[in-house]
């Protein structure tokens, strides 16, 4: 229960410390938040499954306030807790780590995603899911751009109207049963007749396809993304989407499998637009964040159209490839963001020659860029190719969507890698990095080669998990108690 | 030593170097890292060449399952056989020399530490690609060499005239290669649909066990193997996907030796050679691969005739090399045209290099037109240069000599008609060969006088290597005599490679009886010696200068233009994606989707804004309203009654 709880005195804590300290407070505390989930870790076996809390009874409502992980959980809450580490660290040196507000509602939002992640009742998931919003809208108000409240506002009815076909769903799926515990709304949905479990299937699919976006669900994104602060771009691209993925892969698919037959070709079509459609439009973008959130649609594409395809293969690739959606997203935007606080632009026509004034930062950033196109030896290589075989088996012009990211992925990372970096320099001078930003650089790119050189690592990890998802789904209710 | 064991450490010492060498180098002495990075190379070379002189009979060496599922396993083993090992000596051989080169021509660089890192990094995934026992392997090995391949080629992207020119020629060879590695991605889904593995062993076997019947698995292995062939034709820069290659000689020139002439660019004949008990199969697909061979060779040799970068004529002199071998592989003769692979590695290695030496001393000037006369001021290149362009001409008893005449003997077996063609390709080589020969190094010196007072002969690092590859590009050829010179030691490069090489050991070997053999040969003898009169004739002693660019007309210019593929191109893939992506941007992404969620919210603010009006509060518009619903609810009522 630590795991959980941790994150909310942290930042409550953050109110009571002085000022100068704040920016250490919460780069320690963020840490200790991992260490605490690293020791889940070590008494972890992904055979089991762990209770964190169960009150063992129902309460108004329905509301059995179960909370526990399994392997697949257990990844994601290791994923929020390192990026979150992480995107404090990038932050470190700015002015923004220093404001209370700000690293207060940092780890609300951590204590929202680690909710999210951890439920095992639908109610519950409900409500961490729209907790998350709460420090994110704060987040984007205070400290984005000035002018982007018309964004922001689109931001958070777009994925407020998403949120209400999730809670419609679970409403029908509880009432059936007086009960929203995950296994209790898993029997409601395999008695369902399959045209209900559809129009079940299709309210999760309004609010997890906003959140992705999927296409043409997306609109929201790119502006959001270029108004956010660097930490909230951050927050929203590499874990806020992940819970909508995640959500796919625990909630909608098995709980409403009976009629969502009907409508997986339909996200496996609009998955596969996307990859293609985010790419080519990323192709000629000069705004380096615009180039990067279409460049984000494109592979989160991929990943959910993998993802409904429901085999043992996809979803262990695809949370390989989530993985390393989240360090390639911070990644780039770290990039972008130092750029456009050196420099004060985004337009990379503007910009040329860095890497004479700043090699570091040139060799960093070409690094996270390949990681980005899948070199081997880089965890999107692998995650990629089971992918795109996966869509292949399953259909091949679906194979040959997704295979474009192949070639497009490496038009839109390269030209814009080279017009800004190389070149004449347009700039008298740019900073070289400063260590947390090498630190974070450093860290990324490790993970992604750990993962590229041993991804059965974590395939194997999840694997029990998504075993246990799949048996639910046949029927065999054995496995959370 | 065991195989395996030498095996492991001849494919890590190149990794080891690039590692030590990307984190320490940049702290080390020139020298120190040339030779650290060189002798990683040469021990790999020696390593290879112990298990050569031990062959063990198709080994397995099983590392780990890098993903291991339960319909299929990717694993990271490797294979020991004739092809596998013959390609290791040729990589690490030809490795060590051109390391060795660099050590000198790059002496004056500032990234040195980071161009042995990357060579050495381009040499061991280039290891990856030809030693994997499965084609995973080989697809992790063929993404890296692209990698590689992309750094070396920019790898001067600050330099100031040329460096947006370079970063754009290495991003377009990425570029198109990896549209070529999605033939390789979708050969391999395939693969493993059709086999349920990507092991060559297994492959070969199941294939073995096939119905004769069934027309479906011919189906499948047609589209494999054109998928295949599709990802061979962007590595080996045929057509459509060639215009990447002479690009690429942006890169430093040992890069160019290596990567784009001995090794990387044979990537693709390794393939279809691998894949020969598919290709085997599929006769359709071999005639794509003859036909496509054959355009790519002439097409590449038309374009190298007028051009005037001493690189770019060797460029599109490998292209057409390169066709040339494909044009075996489309015939069935995987020997053959892995022996045109070696002595081709043999003597375009050199060439480059030689050019290498003569831009060296040149003070980096590449044009043609701006040299003459450098034969008595660097006498160890011009020998050399002088034996890589007899070799490659086909000059009697020369290594290409042989090679080459394999290939002409094939293709007059098969079809007369490709043998003519194949003569031209032939002819046109010799021709634009000796033209580059004569302008650079006879005549006068046609540059400023103060490029002349600094040309000067190379070091013994770089001319070593000149020397070595001289050798073998003379006597590479003893590799595989044909049968008429003598019965004992002939064919020894097909025996080798057959004897122990899945799925060869089943092909059919056909050899020209030896009156047709020798008619060949004087026929090829001939004209290689008259084109080679001509020339000298024409360029040393008449003096027939390379024109400018703006005198050239009619076929001149076209050749000199490279038959606008590159506009064409521009014209047909990437101005039409670039207008796609800003239309789709502006007319559908925003004026559509964008405004369209706009304008549902829009809609319900007007709603509100009619329903508002409703909410008057005038008693008697309440009334009015519930008396008319009330009428309507009891009439409806009436009515259904």
């Amino acid at each position: 229960m630590a795991l959980l709880v941790l994150p909310i005195v942290l930042a409550l804590l953050s109110f009571l410390i002085p000022q100068k300290l704040v920016r250490y407070f919460g780069l320690a505390g963020a840490l200790s938040s991992l260490v605490v989930a690293l020791g889940h870790l070590s008494y972890f076996n992904p055979e089991r499954y762990v209770s964190i809390f169960d009150p063992n009874k129902l309460f108004p409502l329905g509301l059995s306030f179960k909370m526990g992980y399994d392997g697949l959980s257990l990844t994601m809450v290791l994923l929020v807790n390192a990026i979150v580490t992480i995107i404090l660290l990038a932050n470190f040196a700015k002015e923004l780590a220093e404001n209370k507000t700000f690293t207060a509602l940092v780890f609300l939002m951590q204590f929202g995603l680690l909710g999210v992640f951890l439920a095992q009742d639908g109610l519950l998931f409900y409500g961490f899911w729209e907790i998350t919003l709460i420090p994110i809208f704060f987040i984007l108000y205070w400290f984005g751009q000035q002018n982007n409240n018309s964004v922001l506002l689109k931001f958070f009815i777009y994925t407020l109207l998403g949120s209400l076909g999730m809670l419609l769903s679970f409403i029908v799926l509880g009432t059936n049963v007086q009960s929203f515990a995950y296994n209790d709304l898993a029997v409601a949905g395999s008695f369902m007749a399959s045209k209900m479990a559809c129009w079940v299937a299709c309210g999760f699919l309004l609010a997890f396809a906003i959140k992705i976006p999927l296409f043409p669900f997306h609109t929201w994104q790119p502006n959001t993304y270029t108004t956010a602060p660097m930490a909230g771009t951050m927050l929203l691209s590499a874990l806020m989407l992940k819970m909508a993925l995640f959500g796919m892969i625990k909630w909608m698919i098995p709980i409403t499998y009976n009629g969502f037959s009907e409508i997986k070709w339909l996200i496996i079509t609009l998955g596969s637009i996307g990859i293609v459609y985010g790419a080519i439009i990323a192709i000629k973008q000069k705004d380096i964040k615009t180039l990067f959130a279409y460049a984000s649609i494109s592979h989160v594409g991929l990943i959910a159209a993998g993802i409904v395809l429901f085999t043992q293969t996809s979803l262990e690739s695809a949370v390989i490839q989530i993985i390393n959606h989240s360090i390639v997203a911070v990644g780039l935007f770290f990039a972008a963001d130092i750029i456009e606080s050196r420099t004060g632009t985004r337009n990379i026509y503007e910009l040329g020659g860095i890497a004479k004034l700043a090699p570091r930062f040139a060799f960093w950033f070409a690094l996270m860029t390949f990681v980005s196109v899948s070199v081997p030896f880089t965890a999107g290589f692998i995650g990629e190719f089971l992918l795109i075989k996966e869509l292949f088996m399953a259909h091949w012009v679906t194979g040959l969507f997704a295979s474009t990211t192949l070639v497009f992925g490496a038009v839109y990372m390269l030209r814009a890698y080279q017009v800004s970096m190389f070149g004449t320099p347009k700039m008298t001078s740019f900073e070289d990095l400063k260590w947390n930003e090498i630190l974070v650089f450093a860290s990324l790119t490790v993970a992604a080669i750990l993962i590229g050189i041993s991804p059965a690592c974590i395939m194997n990890f999840v694997k029990p998990s998504i075993e246990h998802i799949n048996e639910l789904m046949v029927g065999s209710l054995n496995f959370i108690k | 030593m065991a195989a395996d064991i030498l095996l492991l450490t001849l494919i890590s010492l190149p990794l080891i170097g690039a590692a030590s060498i990307s984190l320490f180098g940049k702290n080390l002495p020139k020298t120190i890292v040339g030779t650290l990075a060189t002798s990683m190379i040469a021990g790999s070379f020696i390593c290879a060449v112990l298990i050569f002189l031990n062959l063990p009979k198709n080994q397995i060496v099983h590392l780990f399952s890098v993903v291991n599922l339960d319909d299929f396993k990717l694993n990271a083993s490797f294979q020991i056989d004739s092809l596998s090992i013959w390609m290791t000596l040729i990589i690490t051989g030809i490795g060590s020399l051109i390391h060795l080169f660099s050590m000198g021509y790059m002496s004056h660089d500032e990234g040195y530490y980071k161009f042995f890192g990357y060579l050495n990094l381009f040499i061991f995934s280039m290891l990856l690609l030809v030693l994997g026992s499965n084609y995973f392997v080989l697809f992790f090995g063929w993404e890296g060499v692209g990698m590689c391949s992309y750094l070396l080629i920019g790898f001067h992207y600050s330099d100031l005239e040329k460096g947006t020119a370079n970063s754009v020629a290495a991003r377009k060879a990425f570029i198109m290669n990896r549209i070529g590695d999605v033939g390789l991605l979708f050969a391999l889904f395939m693969i493993l649909g059709t086999f349920g593995t990507v092991e060559y062993n297994e492959i070969a076997s199941k294939i073995g066990e096939l119905e004769i019947t069934s027309i479906i698995p011919y189906v499948a292995i047609g589209a494999i193997t054109l998928c295949l062939f599709l990802a061979a034709t962007g590595k080996s820069a045929q057509f459509p996907l060639f215009t990447w290659l002479p690009d690429a000689m942006a890169g430093p020139t040992p890069v160019s030796a290596l990567i784009h002439a001995a090794t990387m660019v044979t990537a693709g004949i390794y393939l279809v050679v691998r894949s020969n008990f598919l290709f085997e199969l599929a006769p359709f697909t071999k005639e794509v691969i003859l036909y496509i061979g054959l355009a790519t060779s002439l097409v590449a040799a038309f374009i190298a005739m007028r051009q005037s970068d001493i690189k770019k004529v060797l460029a599109y002199s490998t292209v057409s090399q390169l066709g040339l071998m494909f044009v075996a592989l489309g015939m069935g003769a995987y020997t053959v045209a892995l022996f045109h692979v070696t002595t081709h590695a043999f003597f375009k290695a050199l060439l480059f290099l030689g050019s290498g030496s003569v831009i060296h001393a040149m003070s980096d000037e590449q044009d043609i037109r701006k040299m003459g006369g450098l034969a008595k001021k660097i006498p160890t290149t011009h020998l050399t240069f002088l034996i890589g362009t007899l070799a490659i001409s086909g000059f009697p008893f020369l290594s290409g000599f042989y090679s080459k005449d394999e290939i002409l003997a094939h293709a007059l077996m098969h079809n007369p008609v490709v043998y003519g063609v194949l003569m031209i390709a032939v002819t046109l080589t010799a021709i634009y060969m000796f033209r580059l020969y004569f302008l650079v190094f006879h005549g006068k010196f046609r540059g400023d006088s103060h490029t002349e007072s600094h040309i000067h002969e190379s070091g013994s690092s770089m001319t070593i290597p000149l020397i070595i590859l001289a050798i073998l590009s003379v006597f590479g050829g003893i590799l595989n005599l044909p049968g008429i010179f003598l019965h004992k030691g002939a064919h020894w490069f097909n025996d080798y490679l057959n004897a122990n090489t899945i799925g060869l050991d089943l092909i059919e070997q056909h050899h020209l009886d030896a009156s047709q053999a020798i008619l060949l040969m004087v026929v090829a003898s001939i004209i290689a010696l008259s084109v080679m009169t001509w020339a000298y004739v024409n360029y040393a002693k008449r003096g027939n200068l390379a024109k400018a660019d703006e005198e050239l007309a009619g076929w001149e210019k076209v050749s000199n233009a490279k038959l606008y593929f590159d506009e064409l191109y521009n014209l047909l893939f990437v101005k039409p994606i670039e207008f796609i992506s800003g239309s789709v941007h502006h007319y559908f992404d925003v004026a559509v989707l964008r405004n369209g969620v706009f304008g549902i919210a829009g809609l319900v603010e007007k709603t509100g804004n009619v329903t508002r009006k409703w909410q008057s509060g005038l008693l008697s518009s309440y009334l009015f309203w519930m008396v008319l619903g009330l009428v309507v609810i009891i009439g409806s009522y009436i009515i259904n009654k």
